[in-house]
């Protein structure tokens, strides 16, 4: 469904990810695992068209997306779910989530919005309310929705754990379950690997910019140098 | 030796044929300083057009003729914006650079005094027009004078017309920062206080200001039984539509100068219905004498628009300046030049109907009279209605009591 | 006394009424390109002038030159940002700070070139006046207010309720993610000049038929929008309205009970004092 191949992106005069390939099948859910600053982040933002991409190529149900605009990725049923959340916060609940579906030209949108909320109950009480005024916790839920109400055929998930506390992050862990349950395809960037590795069918390891291992994410898992790395105890 | 003598005969031919009989034709510089842009320019555009106008009638009929040589005059206009710095500028590259002798035009009072306070100085004689501010001719400049009359010459005479009317209550609303026209409000004022009346209010407006409902409201509150406005045409169109929007329904008197034209951009002829101008008998085609209509046709002839009825106070600049010279016998001399305009009668082809002082146009102030009337707004036109009580001779007394 | 405030309340809301519009301009196109569009007063009355001309050059009537007017400030305000703006879109501020300079000086001269330095009112035939227990509103005063309030209400209507309003919305609190929920965030600049632009024309015009237009009104008014700004908070759509309610009806107050001579002064002292008590403006949110 996605295929990355040899990928370079830099900033300025640094390249921060030195030729990656990656692919993702439909319905998969697919971690990048690694340390801060690994380029996990940074592919996400070239697959999106927020960074340019300076070399290699990124392919999208059998599309060439490469250093497109934004809003086209977009438009191809691309989603991201970024990292900080990036809420809209002088508009409320209601118009982030509509906000999401602003690609979209079919009349099922307001039986999208009902089905998020019933998804997320706390999003239907807070409708009416700047999304700047709700909890981490209550931001990430309503990010999570309003991605989804793009309708992606791919989904992608840039540290949906950051800044907030173990026991929301165990929350937004559920919720990613149930997505990937309801066959979304997931492209997860996670630096709470564990979690990751539990959720994801398959991970890539990131290491400088680099993959340095992939495979099952069970297998990962128990390899020993993830375990010292990235899942010390 | 031929070509030279082919030469002469050439320019011979050329005078015999340019100018009229054997006397040499020569050439006068007349400068013009005057407002051409800006708020000053509906004055001052017109002043300056009207002097063109009269230099090509003077042209025409000959030119200044001074012994055996006929001068045609040549005019240059430069633009002051009715400011004191631009107006200095513009008088001192006159006489300096282009060598002009008489500066004519003068509209607006804050430039000319500028240029009043150093013309003593020079070897040049300046003519004021519509500038109305008092001081100009307080300071026996002897190469200076004005051919309208001071701003409190016509205010005296509106005081004592507005009194008359019965009104005990009025309520100003001017330009009152600038000086002539509060000299105007000061005399009517005091000529109300005699017949026992007041001004109850004296709101002010600047020259940019288009929005006085805040200072009419607050006159409304008053309930005078008559309105005074005094100021710049635009503004002071404001003052009359905007007092109808407030239902202000009283009497309203002006000392604006404005033509039709001039009102109308701004206002309707049924919110301008009734306004009084109480103001120099200028130009009005209802009271205007043969030399008014003739003005009138040939200026809207050439420049396309009516006259503004003051623009003959430059028009008639140019012919008193023509008389003095031919009196004086000399362009160059201008203290003779100068001397001779204060001792002028009045010449015979000038528009404005002037109230000579002791059989002479222009006191020994420098200040010209012209009689002051009554005006009213009636469908459309500003009609003469009357002469406005005014004197002359007592007021030029008082003037030269004046510092 | 109490008829005399309501008579300068409702001599201030038309006043009032145009600074709302600019105002509205400038926080839409600060809030998404962050760009303090100073030539945005000299377009909005090129756009009066435009209507002026339409009128007496081409013999329109006022209900046809308008329609014309605002559809040129639409097409006007997308090519300023396209051929002014779009090229320093993203090199450093003080970059689009000195092409707003720039922009607002050519402006001004194309105004004086083509209309002359007169100033101009544009004629309307709206000269009633409707007495309401003594408080007197001039029939082209109240259609000033109302096509301002209903202006305002058709913008809060297309920001709050079309999805290219919410666009614009989102671009202005956070690009990026904008550009994540498949925004084009090329087009949003081009569309959002196109309809402050509109709405300063619609401002011109008004100023245009109240008063006069001349050289010079236009800067002062993009002034006073910026104080409107300021006043109301930044980047708040109901600080903008608010504020410049508040200025108008300032103005005309301070012009009536105190002098006019001040009003100027008296309306920037107000604000002044504003900034002192809240420094975010009156509806701007704490920093």
């Amino acid at each position: 469904m996605l295929g990355i191949r040899d990928l370079r992106v830099s900033y300025g005069a640094i390249e921060v990810i030195h030729g990656v390939s990656l692919d993702v099948a439909a319905g998969e859910c697919v971690a990048l695992i690694g340390a801060n600053g690994a380029g996990k982040s940074s592919t996400l933002k070239a697959i999106c068209g927020i960074v340019p991409v300076r070399a290699g190529s990124i392919q999208f149900e059998g599309r060439d997306i490469t250093n497109q605009s934004g809003h086209a990725i977009v438009r191809a049923g691309i989603t991201m779910c970024p990292e900080g959340r990036q809420v809209f916060p002088q508009m409320s609940v209601l118009q982030n989530l509509r906000m999401g579906a602003y690609t979209r030209t079919d009349k099922e949108q307001d039986d999208d919005l009902d089905r998020m909320m019933d998804m997320f109950p706390i999003l239907r009480e807070r409708q009416t309310q700047a999304a700047g005024k709700l909890s981490g916790g209550e931001q990430e839920m309503l990010a999570i929705a309003r991605a989804l109400m793009a309708r992606p055929r791919i989904c992608l998930f840039d540290e949906p754990s950051l800044g907030l506390a173990p026991k929301i992050v165990a929350g937004v862990f559920e919720t990613l379950a149930k997505i990937k349950a309801m066959g979304m395809t997931i492209l997860l960037v996670e630096q709470n690997s564990m979690m990751a590795l539990n959720l994801a069918d398959r991970a890539y390891l990131f290491e400088a910019g680099r993959i340095v291992m992939d495979g099952p994410a069970k297998e990962l898992k128990s390899h020993p140098e993830v375990v010292r790395a990235y899942l010390g105890h | 030796m031929i070509i030279r003598t082919i030469a002469g005969a050439v320019a011979l031919a050329i005078s015999i044929a340019a100018g009229p009989g054997l006397a040499a034709e020569k050439k006068l510089a007349v400068g013009v300083a005057d407002a051409l842009t800006g708020g000053g320019a509906v004055y001052g555009l017109p002043q300056a057009n009207a002097v063109k106008m009269a230099a090509d009638e003077i042209n025409a009929a000959g030119g200044i003729k001074v012994g055996a040589d006929a001068y045609k005059i040549d005019v240059i206009a430069y633009d002051d914006k009715a400011n004191p710095t631009e107006a200095t500028n513009a008088v001192r590259k006159l006489i300096d650079r282009d060598g002009v002798k008489y500066v004519l035009g003068f509209c607006c009072s804050g430039s000319t005094s500028a240029v009043a306070s150093f013309i003593a100085k020079e070897k040049a004689v300046m003519l004021v027009g519509n500038a109305a501010e008092r001081s100009i001719t307080t300071q026996k400049i002897p190469n200076l004078v004005r051919t309208r009359p001071p701003a409190d010459y016509t205010g005296q005479a509106a005081g004592t017309f507005i009194a008359r009317k019965g009104h005990k209550r009025v309520a100003v609303v001017g330009a009152l920062e600038v000086g002539f026209y509060s000299q105007y409000v000061d005399a009517v004022e005091k000529e109300l206080k005699k017949a026992g009346g007041e001004i109850v209010a004296r709101e002010v407006f600047s020259l940019r200001d288009r929005d006085m409902t805040p200072q009419l409201t607050k006159i409304r509150a008053l309930s005078p039984d008559a309105l005074l406005v005094v100021g710049y045409v635009e503004p002071a169109a404001f003052v009359y539509r905007q007092s109808v929007e407030l239902g202000i329904n009283v009497p309203r008197y002006g000392f604006t100068s404005g033509s039709e034209e001039q009102f109308l951009r701004v206002t309707t002829s049924e919110q301008m219905e009734g306004v009084w101008d109480l103001r120099p008998t200028e130009l009005t085609l209802l009271s205007a004498s043969k030399n008014g209509i003739a003005y009138h046709e040939n200026y809207a002839r050439i420049f396309k628009a009516s006259p503004s009825p003051s623009s003959p106070y430059a028009y008639d600049q140019l012919y008193a300046l023509k008389a003095a010279i031919e009196a004086a016998g000399t362009v160059d001399n201008t203290e003779a030049v100068a001397k001779a305009l204060r001792s002028l009668p009045v010449p015979p082809q000038v528009v404005m109907q002037y109230q000579p002082v002791d059989g002479k146009m222009f006191d020994e102030n420098g200040q010209a009279y012209t009689s002051n009337g009554a005006f009213q707004w009636q469908k459309g036109k500003w009609v003469f209605v009357e002469d406005l009580p005014s004197d002359a001779k007592a007021y030029s007394l008082f003037l030269g009591t004046l510092k | 006394m109490l008829i005399e405030i309501l008579q300068q309340t409702i001599n201030g809301l038309a006043i009032g009424g145009v600074y709302v519009l600019i105002a509205l301009g400038l926080t839409t196109v600060f809030g998404i390109l962050g760009i303090a569009h100073f030539a945005h007063g000299s377009i909005s009355m090129f756009g009066g002038y435009l209507t002026y001309f339409l009128m007496t050059g081409y013999g329109l009537p006022l209900i046809a030159a308008i329609p014309i007017a605002l559809a040129a400030g639409v097409l006007l305000g997308a090519l300023v940002e396209m051929l002014a703006y779009r090229p320093v879109r993203h090199a450093n501020h003080i970059n689009a700070f000195i092409v707003a300079l720039g922009l607002t000086m050519m402006v001004e001269g194309i105004n004086l070139q083509f209309f002359g330095h007169e100033q101009i009112v544009i004629p309307t035939t709206l000269s009633r006046v409707f007495d309401i227990k003594g408080v007197t509103v001039p029939e082209l005063r109240l259609y000033v207010i109302l096509s301002a309030i209903l202006l305002v209400a058709a913008m809060m209507i297309f920001v709050e309720k079309t999805k290219t309003g919410q666009a614009i919305r989102a671009v202005a609190e956070n690009r990026d993610a904008a550009i994540l929920m498949g925004v084009n965030v090329t087009t949003i600049p081009l569309i959002v000049f196109g309809i402050s632009t509109a709405l300063g024309v619609a401002a011109g015009i008004m100023v245009g038929a109240l008063f006069a237009i001349a050289p010079g009104i236009g800067e002062g008014l993009v002034v006073k929008g910026f104080a409107v700004l300021i006043l109301g908070g930044l980047g708040s759509f109901p600080g903008a309205i608010l504020g410049g309610t508040v200025l108008g009806i300032t103005e005309s107050i301070a012009a009536g009970f105190i002098s006019s001579a001040y009003k100027d002064v008296i309306a920037f002292a107000v604000m002044i004092i504003v900034l002192l008590v809240r420094p975010q403006g009156l509806l701007g949110r704490a920093p």
